[in-house]
């Protein structure tokens, strides 16, 4: 076996996360590649129930999902609610003294119930039966040799708590093995699991992803204002950014936030701010203001499901339309879309060089299925990176400067207070080059053009859209963000099928790069876009904007909203749905052709 | 420098006799004195007829959105505490839309110098109502009568434990430097209050109407006591000017340089992106 899903259940307060989190690190940190998901009501305690899912492979695996192989359910609930998801022959295993003894349908699972509480009561410690139930998972995985690593990864995640902390959680863990190796009557055969390791990776969440590439591009100084899911991008960069002389300030609210960002920006140091929906849309204004302004910024986006506060723990792909259009007026600004944890951290290096360079705000977005989801990301090579700084004049005395010189890239060089001779009054208002308010009808229009201009100039330098799939397809998938794993994953299961389809991914959403597109659908006879909303919010831009896909080429819509990411096999159905369609309307040409 | 060298290239483009042209003079008179270089130094406001103030100045500037000063304000100090930042606005800017700033920015106490100029009404929209509006005052947007109590915002800049609180009136420019002056001096956030009548838009708070009501804080008014302070903040017999309180401790920034330390005493002397990381190793 060279992939199997792990899944970690129970009521929040159970430490489901903790043990799922120290299991990723061990299991990556040995060289293993991982995958997880997780999801977890917004109280911390109450009954709200917590599901963590690891996936453990020898290659890059694409998402978490799919058919668990073994499941650990600390509360009774969850046993009854996931059971149906076990892969055949696959283990359950279960604290019998918490549930009592459970009756189950499933003669084809491998149910262990393990005395847990009693083990953990044993040690004076109730509270770790999580600790124990992981021990049980070490040892029936015993093949992977993690034991050592996890004791490790203990260690390292405590390191700040008292000495009792980290022994007791030692202690359960070791309690666990011994229960296994010694009383567990085996019957399963994953003890023959075993896996290449494929050496040094790196792991880490889209949310850390993201505070890290903000810190390697010189970003000193984050505002925000706490949010699910997108809080842990500010409690890294707190934790970080002082060390770097840097700064991590939390406000009043969001609209003090990026306006702290936009003051901080204005005085010459790269600035960032993070939040979900309802923080996003009190954003709006001063995004406005930061492209009439041009000032650089970056905001990242961790969605959920709205409107209003929504569903605050569930993903959902709904924020683009406010993303291109919330902001009022014709407002330059750029929104990449990351497809995974890697590309948080590369997309957000490109954030900030577009904000500094093109001197807009630049929206990163991710979600709730991304921003807290870890990952294995190969290892970065931090010298490669390319650094963009914002442009300064050369000044001396006398000289004239003019903050918005309208220049034929668009971008006018920037003085920030503390530059000699570049004083200059930055506004909101329409103003002329030389930053005079003004209403003149002629300056609007012309500084309009000026500052989208920036974009036009910005086109060439955007990564490059990413395609999967066979060229020569028929059937493509255009979509964006967090799907890219799901639906990856279920281009290689219709390939394995025999159907050809291939994805694009482009990105950067606003500006469109309706070329690509274009090119894109060149060949393909259908075209499904898969996102996460209700009003098909990327497939209606992309018909909009690249009118000419509207001939020849069919586009159709999947959507999801009930606030769970995209599963391979939902997609998968649809492809071959559409494929079967497609079969019978070529069947349909060929026929007339005979018959003529 | 001398206090003309701090005028802008943009030609006011305030009334006539509006208040706000003795605050402008007075803050560049009080900046004269502290010989503030103009690259040094960075006037952020919000919108109203009083926040055009920047663009009347040689300095850098920052003209933002309504009601959001003090947030670009504190965040630009808080990115360079070298610079001299001054946030000004109206009653409306900073009691209405932006009052919430106001009541964060006294307790984080950043090194800033906060003017707001009071008409009493909301200007640049042509006259409605504001936070300091008096019972009874009619606008077009409200022909009969307004139904809310003022604001007072002395009060509230001291409960908030803002650490210099002063007020002056535009009829008074020697008082209006001296009260800025201390403001620009004093190590934390400068609130200065400033009764500046619109002589467009507000009949009932006129220039004679204010100077009738204004009067010195006593000579013996210990600026230290926060709750005498509050006491002729409250004072029903008249609108006192001058000092209310003052008290020193740690600036926002100051803090923050605190936080610095200790978090590079735990990083450690070498502590770079690399190790950073090694966390995810
Ligand atoms: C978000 C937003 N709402 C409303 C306005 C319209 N507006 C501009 S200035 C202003 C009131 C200004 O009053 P004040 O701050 O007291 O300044 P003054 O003109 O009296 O000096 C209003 C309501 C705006 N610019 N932005
Ligand atoms: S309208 Fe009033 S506040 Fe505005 S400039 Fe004229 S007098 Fe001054
Ligand atoms: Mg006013």
């Amino acid at each position: 076996m060279r992939d199997i899903i792990i899944k970690i259940t129970g009521t929040s307060g159970q430490g489901i996360i903790s043990s799922g989190d120290i299991l990723s690190y061990a299991t990556a940190r040995k060289g293993y590649y991982v995958t997880t998901y997780r999801a977890f009501p917004s109280e911390i305690r109450g009954d709200g129930k917590c599901y963590y899912t690891l996936r453990i492979s020898e290659h890059k695996a694409l998402t978490a999902t799919g058919d668990i192989d073994i499941l650990i359910c600390l509360d009774k609930d969850t046993i009854f609610e996931c059971i149906n998801k076990i892969k055949p022959n696959g283990i359950l295993i279960y604290d019998k003294d918490y549930t009592g003894e459970i009756e189950t349908d499933r003669k084809d699972l491998i149910i262990y119930p393990i005395p847990t509480t009693s083990i953990a009561k044993e040690l004076n410690s109730e509270r770790s039966r999580n600790m124990v139930s992981l021990g049980i998972v070490v040892e029936v995985l015993k093949n992977l040799h993690i034991e050592e690593q996890i004791l490790k990864d203990i260690e390292l995640r405590y390191r700040l708590k008292p000495q009792e902390v980290i022994d007791s959680n030692k202690n359960a863990l070791n309690a666990g093995i011994k229960y296994a190796k010694e009383q567990l009557e085996r019957k399963d055969s994953y003890d023959k699991t075993e896996m290449k390791q494929t050496g040094a990776k790196l792991i880490m969440s889209g949310n850390e992803a993201i505070g890290l590439a903000a810190l390697v591009s010189g970003c000193r100084f984050f505002a925000g204002y706490p949010i699910t899911p997108a809080t842990e991008i500010m409690e890294w960069l707190a934790k970080e950014l002082p060390k770097f002389g840097g700064k991590m300030v939390q406000c009043e609210d969001e609209i003090a936030a990026i306006n702290y960002a936009l003051g901080a920006s204005y005085a010459g140091v790269k600035s960032m701010t993070a939040t979900s929906g309802p923080g996003f849309s009190l954003m709006q204004e001063a995004i406005g203001l930061a492209s009439m302004a041009e000032l650089p910024v970056v905001i990242a986006d961790v969605q959920r499901c709205g409107p209003s506060t929504g569903v605050p723990t569930k993903t959902e792909q709904s924020d683009l339309f406010a993303a291109m259009y919330g902001t009022h007026g014709d407002c330059p600004k750029i929104v990449l879309a990351p497809m995974d944890v890697a590309d948080c951290f590369y997309q957000t290096i490109n954030a900030f060089n577009f904000a500094e360079q093109y001197q807009v705000p630049v929206i990163i977005l991710s979600d709730a299925s991304l921003g807290p989801r870890r990952e294995c990301v190969d290892l970065i090579d931090i010298e490669k990176l390319k650094i963009v700084n914002r442009q300064k004049p050369t000044l001396k005395e006398g000289d004239i400067y003019n903050r918005y010189e309208d220049t034929q890239t668009g971008i006018s060089p920037i003085t920030s207070p503390g530059d000699m001779y570049g004083e200059h009054v930055i506004t909101g208002l329409e103003h002329t080059q030389s930053n005079a308010p003004t209403p003149e009808p002629e300056t609007h229009r012309k500084m309009t053009e000026k500052r989208f201009r920036k974009l036009e100039t910005a086109a060439g330098q955007f990564s490059k859209a990413k395609t999967y799939g066979d060229e020569d397809a028929s059937i493509g998938i255009i979509s964006w963000g967090s799907t890219s794993g799901p639906v990856f994953e279920a281009i290689d299961k219709a390939h394995g099928k025999g159907i050809k389809v291939q994805a694009l991914y482009p990105r950067t959403l606003y500006p469109l790069p309706t070329d690509w597109i274009k090119d894109f659908v060149k060949n393909k006879d259908v075209i499904i876009v898969i996102e996460a909303n209700y009003n098909a919010q990327f497939k209606s831009t992309i018909v909009e904007r690249c009118t000419h896909i509207n001939r020849g080429t069919e586009v159709i819509e999947f959507l999801k909203y009930d606030g769970t990411p995209f599963t391979p096999e939902e997609i998968l159905d649809e492809i071959e749905k559409v494929s079967q369609i497609q079969d019978e309307k070529d069947t349909i040409k060929t026929n007339k052709h005979t018959h003529f | 420098m001398e206090a003309a060298d701090y005028k802008g290239k943009v030609k006011s483009s305030w009334c006539p006799g509006c208040g706000n042209h003795a605050v402008n003079t007075a803050l560049r008179k009080a900046m004269a004195r502290l010989g503030y270089k103009t690259h040094e130094t960075a006037i952020v406001s919000g919108i109203g007829c009083s926040s055009r103030f920047p663009f009347f100045m040689s300095t850098y500037g920052f003209h933002s959105i309504h009601g959001r000063a003090l947030p670009v304000a504190i965040g630009l100090k808080q990115a360079n505490p070298k610079i001299n930042v001054i946030a000004v606005g109206g009653d409306g800017d900073g009691l209405s839309i932006g009052g919430n700033h106001f009541i964060h920015a006294g307790r984080k106490n950043p090194n800033i110098t906060y003017i707001m100029m009071d008409n009493e009404i909301y200007a640049l929209t042509k006259g409605q109502c504001s936070p300091t509006s008096r019972i009874g005052t009619t606008t077009k947007c409200n022909p009969y009568a307004w139904t809310a109590d003022r604001i007072n915002p002395v009060l509230m800049a001291l409960s908030f434990n803002a650490s210099y609180v002063a007020r002056s009136y535009s009829g008074d420019i020697q008082q209006l430097e001296e009260l800025i002056y201390g403001g620009l001096v004093h190590k934390g956030f400068s609130f200065i209050h400033v009764i500046s009548p619109c002589v467009q838009y507000n009949k009932v708070s006129s220039f004679e109407k204010i100077k009738e009501l204004v009067r010195n804080l006593p000579e013996n008014h210990d600026t230290s006591d926060r709750a005498n302070a509050m006491k002729y903040a409250f004072a029903p017999e008249g609108l006192y000017t001058g000092v209310f309180y003052e008290s020193i401790r740690p600036t926002y920034e100051e803090r923050y340089q605190d936080v610095i330390s200790k978090a590079k005493q735990i990083a450690g002397e070498n502590y770079t992106i690399d190790d950073v990381i090694k966390q995810f190793k």
